[in-house]
């Protein structure tokens, strides 16, 4: 065998077979480089389009279903809430409701029953079908009747709602609710075109939409969504020429590096803490911009009130004191929320720090003194599960810190023993009793105080001795039961004087802070990025991101 | 018995085992999906009433009219009696389609990243293996056989992250993931493969956009499955460099090179043959971790949110699917075993 001969034939193979794969890698990079203009910053991104006038958002968040009477969850509604236009609605960072398809704000009954509102004339749906109070009528009774997942949030306050004119509106409670006209800003409240829709059961459409908002859907692919302007929209018409939305399924890392190389203008959810720490660092240096805004999501802790030792209130007091949510917002959340002292969080002016007045944070000496009461000591000490869905880093963080923070300052009398199981059966199990604390967060239907109240702290069916058997309360884990906390939430949502409304939820606070069924630690602060030569990038307070308003 | 006839009852007998075979999956994918917790449960986060739970659980095929929970025998045999009938049910995390509607949305996505990263692991990995076979005992086969354990032994999400920090984050010659740019329409048409669609419809601009953005998850997975190639390709060639016929040949003058290719290849290819098509097999039921990683909208990413949300009846169509094409590729594969080999016999 003539080695030389077979190494340079050897050689030359070698080396066509890399020029051939070299040539085919310069074709697909330069080809396909060829579809994208330069993206902002001067960065070649995947695809941004900067002279278009269009707006590429980057989530992580893929949408489950573009029916308003089925989607129950952010990553829907937030869609939805950017093709749609509802009764009233809020306009960013404002927490006032306003009217949108209505005209005014409606006209209670003196009982509280009726409500009559005035709808818009010179709307137009996407399709073209008009729209009118029969319209806005039928999409409410198609929220209702087609029994979709937030159907229950008309469904046990509304009894019936009727075009009585061809531009007004009347709805008729089953019982008064003050927070009503709240409610018909929720996002899937909005008007959809009776010649697209159906009312039957769970008749949906998953895939199309087709509304009054400013934009309408131009495709929706398994993987990124436009939306096109709707050129017959009633109102201001957006500041932008389209939206472009990029779905990086699940992976914030993605996101993440999408917004930093430029590839998206705008990112918003799902980014990790330390991910948004990173970003807003860089923001300080003008690299970009990082918006934040008080958030409606809070967190807090549940006490089983039917558990022993959770039974005794004092106990559930001294464990109210130990709780430093300073240190929690420090070492947890790196400063991406803020504390929180009452269910009800500041977004509301009814909002009192009730838990800060009564325990303040951290206060050591206190929860011990109160465990020394209730007959603990450091022989015999308090030992508590603390349970949490092991979907949430940052719970599982909370409740080490707790472990932790109460093994280093509580001498011994105060012991968590941190548990986890998985979401699923986590929620399926609380309202069973299986935990005596769990971590747990909320997001609010509708921007109204009662949705942080009453669905914790009211009790069907129950008593002070056994506590609750049926209601929000048991759903919840907590099982309290409370004659006058019913009474109060009762009184609240009949009451339609604001200022009366506001010294019921004083009471329900205090109430609170003394019984501790609940324990509030923190409420979230909401995050967009956006790179420099953005403008209009805000967050509406029900985490909705507005595109009308975004400007390149 | 002749050959023929023998790969004929051994075919038809693959068949009457599939039935069998695609009911054990399913009945325990049924009975594990149900040990792992309340879909209700999952999909709301708990944040229905009682009411509005006991609704949903109606509409998943749990709870009966009354709200009691339907017994576990009978909502098997109610699901067994539709998957007859083709039904796969109602997928709750895609918004209320058919499941074998989301299969359809989804499974193209599947199909073009595994064929691509097959085609680049069958190349890449016979091409090593060829040339350190050829080369036995020296430098070139040491580094063969190093390509071929390290590229199996890498974790696919790592390398995949890796490329991307190189090739989209720093150089930018490459997007993140993704199949197609969401200022572009994708091209429209019926196979749903962007690729071929874009050929078919003879937009060439599609296509090249639609490449670009297979390059990375493609190249992940090519390069780490082409280590199994390689390996197989080295010792099997290897054997067949020994093997009496090709003395004779060399002894008869012919030239190496055409000794390797015309001859020697052709015989150790035949277990690769194999492995490729089971390989294809398992991709085609979602390469997971890359779909994850490049954020590719197949049917692996949608498995993924399924099993996490408990969408019963997506887990199970999309199991049931993954083991069809299980059942048709084996079969395929030893139809082709046979028709290649004909020292085969069944």
């Amino acid at each position: 065998m003539n080695w030389f001969r077979l190494s340079v034939r050897q050689l030359r193979l070698i080396g066509q077979f890399i020029g051939l794969f070299c040539l085919c890698c310069f074709l697909v990079i330069s080809c396909g480089t060829q579809q994208n203009s330069s993206g902002p910053n001067g960065s070649q991104g995947a695809g941004t389009g900067s002279g278009d006038g269009r707006v590429t958002i980057g989530t992580t968040q893929k949408p489950r279903i573009l029916d308003p009477a089925e989607a129950y969850e952010l990553r829907s509604l937030s869609l939805i809430h950017n093709m749609s236009d509802r009764l009233y609605t809020y306009a960013p960072g404002k927490t006032e409701l306003s009217p949108q398809l209505a005209t005014a704000l409606p006209k209670v009954s003196a009982d509280g029953l009726t409500y009559t509102i005035p709808v818009r004339k010179g709307v137009v749906f996407h399709d073209d079908t008009p729209f009118n109070a029969e319209a806005m009528a039928f999409s409410l009774r198609r929220f209702i009747e087609n029994k979709g997942q937030p159907s229950f949030l008309l469904s046990d306050i509304v009894d019936s709602v009727k075009a009585t004119g061809e531009y007004e509106l009347t709805i008729k409670l089953k019982k008064p609710f003050a927070g009503f006209p709240s409610l018909l800003a929720f996002s899937g409240t909005c008007a959809v075109s009776p010649k697209a829709y159906k009312i039957g059961l769970q008749k949906f459409e998953p895939n199309t939409f087709v509304g009054t908002g400013p934009y309408k859907l131009a495709q929706y692919g398994t993987d990124s969504v436009r939306f096109d302007v709707f050129e017959k929209y009633w109102g201001e018409k957006p500041a932008n020429k389209g939206i472009n939305l990029q779905i990086y399924l699940n992976n914030a890392a993605n996101l993440y590096s999408a917004f930093t190389t430029g590839a998206v203008d705008v990112a918003y959810l799902s980014l990790e803490p330390d991910q948004i720490r990173n970003l807003e660092q860089k923001a300080k240096s003008g690299n970009w911009q990082a918006i934040s805004s008080e958030g409606s999501v809070i967190s807090y802790m549940v006490l089983n009130v039917r558990q022993k030792p959770l039974d005794n209130p004092v106990v559930r007091q001294a464990i109210a004191s130990v709780i430093d949510r300073q240190l929690i917002n420090e070492r947890v959340l790196y400063g991406q929320g803020q504390p929180l002292y009452s269910v009800v969080p500041t977004t509301f002016d009814v909002s009192k720090p009730v838990f800060k007045d009564a325990y303040g944070d951290g206060n050591v000496e206190k929860a011990k003194q109160l465990l020394q009461q209730a007959g603990y000591s450091a022989t015999n000490p308090l030992k508590l599960q603390l349970w949490y869905p092991s979907s949430s880093p940052t719970r599982r963080l909370a409740a080490d810190l707790l472990k932790a923070y109460a093994t280093q300052k509580m001498g011994g009398i105060l012991q968590f023993e941190v548990n986890t199981v998985e979401g699923a059966t986590f929620f399926q199990d609380r309202s069973k009793g299986a935990y005596p604390t769990a971590l747990l967060d909320w997001y609010p239907d509708f921007l109204d105080p009662d949705n942080y109240v009453q669905p914790f702290l009211q009790c069907t069916k129950g008593s002070p001795e056994k506590g609750c058997d049926d209601g929000g309360s048991q759903t919840q884990g907590l099982f309290y039961y409370n004659d006058l906390m019913n009474k109060l939430i009762d009184q609240q949502r009949k009451e339609q004087n604001p200022e009366a409304r506001k010294q019921i939820f004083s009471q329900i606070q205090d109430l609170l802070a003394q019984d501790v069924p609940l324990i509030p630690l923190w409420q979230s602060k909401d995050y967009v990025f956006a790179q420099k030569a953005m403008t209009g990038v805000g967050i509406d307070p029900t985490q909705v991101l507005p595109y009308w308003t975004m400007k390149k | 018995m002749s050959r023929s006839r023998a790969l004929q009852y051994y075919i038809f007998a693959r068949l009457m085992l599939a039935p069998l075979m695609l009911w054990t999956i399913v009945t325990l994918v049924f009975l594990l999906l149900r040990a792992t917790g309340d879909p209700v449960a999952a999909i709301s986060g708990g944040r229905l009433p009682p009411e509005a739970a006991s609704v949903l659980g109606t509409r998943l095929g749990l709870l009966d009219a009354n709200g009691n929970r339907i017994p576990l025998l009978i909502q098997y045999f109610s699901y067994l009696g539709k998957l007859l009938q083709f039904d796969l049910g109602i997928s709750l995390t895609s918004g209320e389609q058919p499941v074998w509607k989301v299969i359809w949305q989804y499974f193209p996505a599947t199909v073009e990243l595994t064929v691509f990263g097959l085609a680049i692991a069958f190349i890449v990995g016979v091409s090593i293996g060829i040339f350190s076979a050829s080369r036995p005992g020296t430098v070139i086969d040491a580094g063969g056989r190093l390509f071929g354990i390290i590229s199996y032994a890498l974790p696919i999400f790592w390398v995949g992250m890796l490329l991307q920090l190189i090739f989209a984050v720093q150089l930018r010659w490459f997007p993140l993931g993704g199949r197609f740019p969401p200022n572009l329409s994708a091209p429209q048409g019926i196979t749903g493969i962007y690729t071929l669609d874009s050929l078919l419809s003879g937009n060439f601009n599609q296509f090249f956009t639609a490449i670009h953005h297979l390059a990375l998850p493609c190249l992940t997975l090519g390069i780490l499955l082409s280590g199994i190639f390689e390996r197989i390709v080295r010792v099997n060639l290897k054997q067949t460099l020994k093997a009496d016929y090709v003395e004779a040949a060399r002894a008869r003058g012919v030239q190496e090179r055409q000794i390797l290719l015309a001859h020697a290849l052709k015989n150790a290819l035949i277990p690769v043959i194999t492995v490729l098509g089971l390989t294809l097999a398992s991709l085609l039921g979602g390469a997971v971790l890359t779909e994850v990683t490049f954020s590719w909208p197949g049917l692996g990413n949608q498995l993924y949110e399924a099993i996490s949300l408990r969408d019963y009846a997506t887990v199970q169509g999309v199991m049931v699917f993954f083991a069809t094409i299980v059942v048709i590729a084996s079969i395929a594969i030893d139809l082709i075993n046979a028709y290649i080999d004909p020292r085969i016999r069944y």
